[in-house]
């Protein structure tokens, strides 16, 4: 298996649980702090994941990335940072606020 | 130096907690859901890492940078940090994006709303403080 099929099944998992913070929230769906959460960590990641590449604290067999690179960094790599800002805002909004706050 | 990268990411994740603390964030901002929403990621992003290395796929870079302490073979210490790290700075950016995006009319916003925590420390009366403008400082 390589990184992208890997990466398919936790954004699966990712996917549907969007799609639950989607049934629940409906119109309040706060779309742009997620939209604006996902492009700030991509920009993040772009940044430190070469710098972490390039000194040496990870390597990758090159034979199971697909090849395409923001640097020296994978794409793959990017799947992360856009699991975290679908995944953990879904999670916030599927689970019952404080009774003072809105959900 | 290998501790160099473990240092970068607690003086990194301190920043997120003093952030979260000072805004209202994530875990000041209800910390039951923080709880569970942080440990939950984790262990997503770990089961993912730990399936990634079974695979071949990523390994633990040959550095100085790191101590050599594993959680598991390939798992350096340093990656929980990292993921805690990129766990709280997505909900912190959520968090933040999500008051500006609400206005200032939510009472989450409201509480959150004092020009400074020196401010509120001057103040006896909480209420006072939380009922001035954002970064205004008072009327002037």
């Amino acid at each position: 298996m390589n990184y992208w099929q890997l990466n398919a099944i936790f954004l699966a998992a990712v996917a549907v649980t969007g799609c639950f913070a989607l049934a629940k929230s409906r119109r309040a769906m706060p779309w742009l702090p997620i939209v604006g959460t996902l492009g700030i960590l991509l920009l993040v990641t772009a940044v430190f994941d070469n710098v972490m590449i390039g000194i040496g604290l990870v390597g990758y067999d090159r034979a199971k990335i697909s090849g395409a690179f923001i640097g020296i960094a994978p794409l793959e790599d990017f799947a992360y940072a856009a699991a975290a800002a679908v995944l953990l805002p879904s999670l916030w909004l599927l689970l019952p606020g404080r009774s003072r706050e809105e959900p | 130096m290998p501790i160099l990268y473990l240092a970068a990411l607690a003086v990194a994740l301190t920043g997120m907690v003093v952030l979260d603390r000072r805004f209202r964030l994530f875990f000041w901002r209800d910390t039951r859901r923080a709880a569970i929403v942080l440990v939950a990621g984790l262990v997503f992003f770990l089961a993912w890492d730990l399936s990634g290395i079974g695979l071949g796929i990523f390994f633990r870079g040959e550095t100085s940078f790191m101590t050599g302490l594993v959680l598991a073979p390939e798992l350096p210490v340093e990656e929980l940090l990292f993921l805690t790290l990129l766990c709280y700075l997505a909900m912190n950016l959520f968090g933040f994006l999500s008051r500006r995006s609400r206005g200032p009319a939510t009472a989450d916003a409201r509480r959150s709303s004092r020009p400074s925590t020196a401010d509120a420390r001057r103040s006896s009366r909480p209420s006072t403080a939380a009922s001035r403008p954002r970064g205004g400082g008072g009327p002037r």
